[in-house]
């Protein structure tokens, strides 16, 4: 059977993924900030937070796993994206293989899913032995596979449309920073001001910790999960319009 | 019929690229038979890049066609990037991963049959099988540019471009480099190859287009060239040091010019494609 057009170029990033998993820093550098989050918030801070009744490290671990879920798919593909792109030229190789831009954004998002999860899965290791109560619901993984598709798609406009590595940084210190802790990723987001709630349920981040933490599908949750569905698909279909009318 | 005879496999006509005011490529025409290889011979800034870029669907021209095997560049991108082969001036291999898999996802990119077989059989041919599982990054200039050179001619490429494939390589290994580009030509491939190493141009292509601030100056093969400024120069230093040249139609007239030039040396040899240039330009080829 032929593979998928988009294979080659996943199987390119997975080949890369599995020498930079061989390196001891980049497992540690993916694990590092979630890390030291749940020990500051969780058993530090936390010990003397409840919340809603319960405990704050049950509240704090499935936002620690979309938050780490999203950096990391969002990150190494915008990253490696701009690298590949205007230092190492490798990104020109694909521009110039007879494969349609979609199958070459896809590739590049299934990568950075998996980049994500990866980055997800100590949290998830974390969650289950810590006194928190943690298990993986449906919904819970449903919200952290879209989650990666849409940061991973994220990423790819970003990669596409930085113009030195530095501005990559410059992304990530106006949007996806401030979204790590506005989104209700370490308190709920009822607790804000009317006004600034507004703009918080906007973003992205805010309806996958809405669902990862979400026990059943009642409305609000399927409303979450179509925004995500939204965001995710309007930002692939930005990203594969970027890659088909790339130009040096 | 493009010169030498070959039926043209590329048309270029008026192609156009601006970057803002600087206008990179200005209305650039030339045709490239099969199995011919065409120069673009110019200093560093003169467009051949950019030339390159716009035939390989990396860069959008502003004006003009480019067709590749009756493809057109815009129109028909993806048909036609299966139908071209790519040095880039930069190594843009994988630094991460061996010499197999770079040309292995190549050739996956590419639909390659007979993935395996065409892989090794590529290594074989640029003297990399041995070193198949060598990371590309830790190769030697010379062993990156062959691994380039096996890459973009893995998929039977029926264009091949080669953007100044030799710089920064030694003698020994810039011949090995022509030795692969002429079988190319052997397999009726056509070949568009930039340089500015004069002798490059003069030992590989059939025909060379001089190329100065994104126009395409003069045309021809190198005898013709020469014949247009003059087949034979005198070069003579004058009493302040300077090195004079002039051009001659014949050995006659320049060793007619060398008695007129009165003391010191002076020297008659046949005109090269750098004659050509200075005489065109006013400028050197650096």
């Amino acid at each position: 059977m032929t593979p998928p057009l988009w294979y080659p170029v996943f199987l390119r990033e997975m080949l890369l993924f599995r020498r930079k998993l061989l390196k001891v820093g980049y497992v540690f550098s993916a694990m590092v900030t979630p890390i030291i989050y749940l020990l500051v918030f969780g058993y530090g801070l936390g010990r003397s937070v409840r919340l809603n009744g319960g405990d704050y490290l049950s509240f704090l671990i499935p936002g620690l796993v979309a938050m780490s879920s999203m950096n990391n798919s969002y990150s190494w593909v915008a990253s490696a994206l701009n690298l590949n792109r205007l230092y190492f030229k490798t990104f020109q190789v694909l521009v110039q293989a007879p494969i349609p831009s979609s199958a070459i954004m896809l590739g590049e998002v299934l990568a950075g899913m998996v980049k994500g999860l990866f980055a997800s899965l100590l949290i998830i290791l974390v969650g289950f032995i810590s006194p928190a109560h943690f298990y993986l619901s449906p919904l819970f993984l449903l919200a952290l596979l879209l989650n990666c598709f849409m940061f991973a798609s994220l990423g790819v406009i970003t990669g596409m449309l930085t113009k030195s590595h530095e501005d990559t940084s410059t992304y990530n210190n106006f949007f996806i920073m401030p979204m790590s802790f506005f989104s209700g990723t370490f308190f709920p987001i009822d607790k804000m001001p009317t006004a600034v709630r507004v703009v918080i349920r906007a973003l992205p981040l805010t309806h996958t910790n809405l669902v990862i933490r979400s026990h059943s599908w009642d409305g609000r949750t399927l409303l979450s999960l179509l925004a995500m569905a939204a965001y995710g698909l309007v930002f692939f279909a930005v990203g594969s319009r970027m890659i088909r009318r790339y130009s040096e | 019929m493009t010169g030498g005879g070959h039926a043209p496999l590329i048309e270029v006509s008026g192609l156009e690229k601006r970057y803002g005011e600087l206008v990179a490529v200005a209305g650039v025409s030339f045709t490239i038979g099969e199995g011919e290889i065409f120069g673009l011979l110019g200093p560093n800034g003169a467009g051949k890049s950019t030339i390159i870029r716009m035939m390989t669907a990396l860069t959008r021209p502003d004006a003009g066609e480019c067709r590749i095997n009756g493809l057109d560049v815009v129109r028909d991108r993806l048909a036609l990037k299966a139908v071209i082969g790519v040095v880039p001036q930069e190594n843009n291999l994988d630094r991460e991963l061996s010499a197999w898999e770079n040309l292995d996802l190549y050739a996956r990119l590419h639909r390659v049959p007979e993935r395996a077989d065409k892989v090794r059989a590529a290594l074989a041919a640029v003297e990399l099988l041995d070193r198949a599982d060598g990371l590309a990054g830790r190769f030697s200039g010379g062993m990156k540019r062959r691994l380039l050179i096996a890459r973009a001619l893995l998929a039977d490429p029926k264009a091949l471009f080669l953007d100044e494939p030799s710089i920064g390589l030694d003698p020994q290994i810039r011949r090995q480099l022509w030795d692969v580009i002429r079988q190319a030509r052997i397999r009726r491939k056509s070949v568009l190859l930039t340089t500015h190493y004069i002798e490059e141009a003069e030992a590989l292509c059939d025909r060379v287009g001089i190329l100065a601030r994104g126009r395409l100056i003069a045309l021809g093969t190198v005898p013709e060239l020469q014949e247009r400024v003059g087949a034979y120069v005198m070069e003579h230093i004058d009493s302040e040091g300077r090195l004079i040249q002039k051009p001659a139609r014949s050995r006659e007239e320049a060793h007619a010019l060398a008695q007129g030039a009165g003391n010191g040396s002076v020297t008659v040899r046949r005109s090269n494609l750098e004659d050509v240039f200075i005489q065109l330009t006013g400028e050197r080829i650096e």
